[in-house]
């Protein structure tokens, strides 16, 4: 079976794409598949550090049916995959420009760095592709 | 002599019962068996395909009224 690396381009700030993102994200890291992710445009704005995860998210109906039955927080997920398997998770430099932020002002313990889009395409080369 | 753990993943969500069994994987023993109770309807496809993909054993799966019981061993 294949273990090509998995490229993932979370740029939707939506409950149900960004949930997504992660399951595959952890499922891939902990089935022998090495996961790259980068976060860019509004989805970044969901991995504000401190922010509720009430407050994370837009999303419509499956969101609210995923909080109303207390499915893990997409968030709590990605930090499984990496404790679990092999992932990197990279903040997209030029959205971490326009906003000044550094990873600091992100989700404490989930980001690598700084990405730019360039080095993420050229890795994702070898892989596969997934944008959401 | 194996020892088998059991874990209770009733009413978790997809990859949950996954995630445990593998986080559970790291704390026992080659040839070490888990025991994975789950309600999830995923499950009873994704555990066996992902210990074929990985080379841990799956044991078995039991269907009970409304869950399911999978059992995995450690093989390597």
């Amino acid at each position: 079976m294949s273990n090509a690396p998995l490229f993932i381009l979370l740029v939707s700030p939506e409950h149900e794409k960004i949930q997504m993102a992660a399951m595959m994200a952890s499922v891939g890291a902990v089935s022998e598949r090495p996961v790259t992710m980068l976060v860019s445009m509004n989805a970044l704005l969901s991995f504000e550090r401190d922010l509720p995860a009430e407050q994370a998210y837009t999303g419509g109906r499956l969101s609210d049916v995923m909080k109303d039955k207390g499915v893990p927080d997409a968030i709590n997920l990605l930090q499984q995959g990496k404790e679990l398997g092999e992932m990197e998770v990279y903040a997209c430099s030029m959205a971490l420009d326009v906003l000044g932020w550094e990873t600091d002002n992100l989700t404490e313990g989930l980001f690598d760095g700084p990405l730019g889009l360039t080095k993420f395409l050229n890795d994702a080369e070898e892989g596969q592709f997934v944008t959401l | 002599m194996s020892n088998r753990t059991q874990i209770d993943a009733r009413g978790a969500f997809c990859p949950g019962p996954l995630m445990e069994v593998i986080a559970t994987l790291k704390l026992i023993e080659i040839g070490d068996e888990i025991e994975v109770l789950s309600t999830d309807q995923g499950t009873v496809k994704d555990l066996p395909e992902w210990c074929a993909k990985v080379g841990h054993e799956h044991v078995e799966t039991v269907q009970h009224d409304g869950y399911a019981s999978l059992v995995v061993r450690k093989s390597k």
